[in-house]
């Protein structure tokens, strides 16, 4: 009598979801460390400065939430969408970039933008309908359509227009069945601010084509180039917008796990659509952001200083200055723009300035394994033979590893 | 998406609250939620406290954790649960999930794939259904039997049981029903899994929340009979709900379910989601090791004497009937004899003129899967509960056939 087999089987959808993974990636190119290497690993690779002392978040911020916990009255479950005082004070804060008022209704807590993300495209999913992300992007979003059954279309930022969206290229792509479009502004992978004019523009492109526009602003206030920060929002009387925003990076908290969905609807067109209904569904199997941490949200987003803020803006300027500056050098990266905001910046390899490396996998991992710098291959992100770079480190740090970059692009130059 | 909005604990709940007649002045009491942190007699140790206000002011907590959990934070959680088990779980079997309810949610979309169907509970949680929505799986229910202290209907299973269902979810100690199962019933259920080669989910949010005749087991007792997902939090034991911090583990020593391919799969999946506060994460090592016994003693007092107590309020109330003293976790299941009501035609009616007119809020059973019973959490200040259960006692007087009494005395 053979042995039956057990009947638990992998769920396909998860295996093609999790392809879209940084984390994947960046494990593989960490693989190839020398762990024989004296030197301190330069990691340029990553979302998250807030293992650096320099980016440390704001006593405001700590004290708020110690004095949550230590009151004892928020141990329990905050109602699904999130306690009232968050949502109050989230809408408030976003108001301020907006030429209206949204109300605590308008406001949905999350555990983290990535959540966010999660309950956004699960709100959306129908049979056959499909999702238009940008390329280069954040592959989270792939991710998360194909759990949910969205069909991906990418659209593209073009480099030469300081990355800003296809907008032709994107219309091509739109049918009856397109839900909505995610643009992400400060630009994660590529460091662009998009200026008060290209935001409408996608706003009356959007329109026109009957989507929805999700803004993905988690490094909303990170920028310190010449276009400053316009919240996607500005325009929801022309389309309407899901703005995805978290304390996480202005705040330098990653870890706390606070972030929202907002809607800029002020012309009501969610609601007539189901849309917050479905919003309200796919909360209810998520979970939440802890509630004491909910609780102080209101004090952290009221008492922050501005001098915080300008103190985070001023390391990430000089890592930008640094960065461009010394990559600019190189021979091998081109295309590179001077970054805006957020924490990156993309550059492409030029392979007639390089021997020995085949594409940007192989260029991070021997980048890896000979000088223990870590960079992103940008394949996971949509552009191969690109790579990202996070330039949010200690500045001192920063140059170090820039040091390195430019020594490996010497040894391994075409010699011709 | 058709799932359905208004049958979730909370949605009820809410709509129950908003039907409270604000005029009557009295003080509302709700004993409709596993959330006993609104009552004053109900709060969590210092240590625990303690441990998450170091960990945040360390500052070293700040940033994203590994996205299965901190490594300290696995190891102390595969201790603490194998004092429990004839064999050590190692870190690798625990994954931290924000809150049990992301533990489910891992576990059904784990499991999920075209036609798979999973054996839930009724009454149980409705959560299971929600998640199994959003996956495509479909739910099969088997019943629990109330005058057999709610056990496994072991017949409906082998009876739903095909080669498209992949597990059966267990949870013990019982919510909704405050049922905590024998040694021998659980190795019967056990059993049944294996002969029928699927794996149990088991649900331990309640964990050693028994305080009746049967000690708490867990079914990773079981787990080198069959695969054991075990599912768990912080949330019960410790009373913090909101602190979100909960685990997901493969009670697995004889690795049937955790080859390369699943693994890989439970990785994966956590690559993709968000897991709960990394200060939060790094406390719970220090929390686990360090409450002391007298903390879960007390808890434990507090919930034999509510329950106790409820189970005799109960008693007094003709319309109710009580089939099983609760020997653990925070709810009970109670009958509604709507024969007995003048105009009262089901469990939702009875609860929402409950609320209307005593300010008493207790939970439909058509939430939880059985019409005409009643969810009564006794995890309260047992003055309260007192309280309420006097005021349900006299509405339903209130709302009983006085008629048919005097018919038969005459």
């Amino acid at each position: 009598m053979g042995t039956k087999e057990w009947k638990f089987r992998e769920n396909r959808n998860l295996r093609t979801a999790a392809t879209f993974s940084i984390k994947r990636v960046l494990d593989d190119v960490n693989r190839n460390l020398d762990r024989s290497d004296g030197r301190p690993i330069i990691p340029l690779s990553h979302g998250d400065p807030s293992s650096f002392s320099c980016f440390r978040t704001t006593q405001v911020a700590e004290d708020a939430v110690v004095d949550a916990l230590r009151s004892a009255k928020f141990n329990g479950y905050a109602p699904k969408g999130g306690a009232l005082q968050a949502r109050r004070s989230i809408a408030e804060y976003l108001s301020r970039n907006l030429p209206y008022k949204l109300s605590p209704d308008d406001v949905y807590v999350t555990l983290g933008a990535k959540q966010a993300i999660e309950v956004v495209l699960s709100a959306l999913s129908r049979p056959g309908a499909n999702i238009l992300l940008p390329r280069p992007g954040y592959p989270v979003y792939e991710a998360h359509a194909v759990l949910n059954h969205l069909e991906v279309r990418h659209f593209d930022l073009l480099q030469e227009k300081d990355w800003e969206v296809d907008l032709n290229g994107l219309e091509t792509l739109v049918d009856d069945k397109t839900v909505a479009m995610v643009i992400i502004n400060p630009g994660n992978p590529c460091g662009n601010v998009f200026t008060r004019d290209h935001l409408q523009k996608i706003a009356e492109t959007a329109r026109r084509m009957g989507i929805l526009v999700i803004a993905d602003e988690a490094y909303a206030h990170l920028t310190f180039g010449s276009n400053s920060y316009v919240s996607m929002g500005v325009f929801g009387n022309l389309a309407p917008v899901l703005t995805l925003g978290t304390l996480s990076k202005r705040w330098l908290v990653p870890g706390w796990r606070l972030g929202w969905i907002a809607r800029s609807d002020p012309d009501g067109i969610f609601e007539e659509h189901g849309v917050v209904e479905c919003i309200k569904r796919s909360l209810i199997t998520n979970t939440e952001a802890a509630t004491f941490i909910q609780a102080a949200v209101p004090q952290i987003l009221e008492n922050t200083t501005d001098d915080f803020f300008v103190q985070t803006i001023n390391i990430l300027q000089e890592d930008a200055d640094m960065c461009y500056k010394w990559l600019k050098d190189i021979p091998c990266f081109t295309c590179l723009q001077k970054p805006q905001g957020s924490l990156f910046l993309m550059v492409k390899l030029d392979f007639s300035q390089l021997q020995g490396i085949n594409d940007d996998m192989d260029f991070c991992s021997k980048l890896a394994k000979e000088e223990s710098v870590l960079l992103l291959p940008g394949f996971v992100l949509g552009l191969k033979n690109w790579i990202r770079v996070t330039f949010a480190i200690e500045p001192s740090a920063l140059e170090e590893g820039l040091a390195r970059i430019k020594a490996f692009c010497m040894r391994h130059a075409n010699k011709q | 998406m058709e799932t359905p909005t208004n049958m979730t604990i909370k949605g009820i709940l809410g709509i129950l609250m908003a039907s409270i007649d604000e005029d009557k002045k009295r003080r509302l009491i709700s004993l409709g939620m596993g959330d006993p942190t609104a009552f004053s007699c109900f709060t969590t140790t210092d240590i625990a406290q303690d441990a998450v206000v170091q960990t945040l002011q360390s500052r070293k907590f700040n940033g994203y954790s590994p996205t299965v959990g901190l490594p300290q934070t696995r190891k102390a959680i595969s201790e603490y649960l194998s004092t429990s088990l004839p064999y050590k779980l190692s870190s690798d079997d625990v994954y931290i999930t924000a809150g049990c309810t992301q533990a489910i949610e891992v576990a059904i979309s784990i499991l999920a794939r075209p036609n798979a169907n999973i054996l839930v509970p009724k009454p149980g949680f409705p959560i299971y259904e929600l998640c199994a929505a959003f996956r495509n799986v479909e739910i099969r229910h088997f019943n629990l039997l109330p005058d057999r202290g709610w056990e496994v209907d072991l017949d409906s299973v082998d009876a739903l049981i095909d080669h498209n269902t992949v597990g059966i979810v267990i949870i013990n100690p019982g919510n909704p029903c405050g049922n905590v199962y024998s040694y021998q019933h659980l190795k019967k259920i056990a059993e049944t899994a294996k002969r029928h080669k699927i794996l149990i989910v088991a649900d331990e949010v309640y964990g050693h929340l028994a305080f009746g005749d049967n000690p708490f087991v867990p079914m990773g007792v079981f787990g080198s009979m069959v695969p054991v997902l075990t599912l768990g939090s912080l949330s019960k034991r410790w009373i913090v709900p909101g602190w979100r911090l909960g685990w997901f583990v493969t009670s697995d020593p004889k690795g049937i379910f955790k080859n390369t391919k699943n693994i890989e799969r439970l990785k994966k999946y956590f690559d993709i989601c968000g897991g709960p506060a990394t200060f939060i994460q790094a406390a719970v090592p220090c929390i686990l090791e360090n409450t002391e016994e007298v903390f879960f003693t007390r808890t434990l007092g507090i919930l034999k004497q509510s329950s106790d107590l409820c189970f005799k309020k109960i008693k007094e109330i003709p319309c109710l009937t009580c089939p099983q003293k609760p020997q653990g976790a925070m709810s009970v299941m109670v009958k509604l004899n709507v024969s007995l009501l003048k105009d009262i035609s089901d469990d939702v009616e009875f609860c929402f003129k409950l609320a209307k007119e005593e300010s008493v809020i207790l939970l439909p059973g058509l939430t939880v899967g059985l019409k005409n019973w009643v969810r009564i959490t006794f995890a309260a200040e047992p003055s309260s509960l007192e309280e309420a259960l006097d005021r349900v006692k006299s509405f339903s007087e209130r709302h009983s056939h006085q008629q048919k009494v005097h018919i038969e005395l005459s």
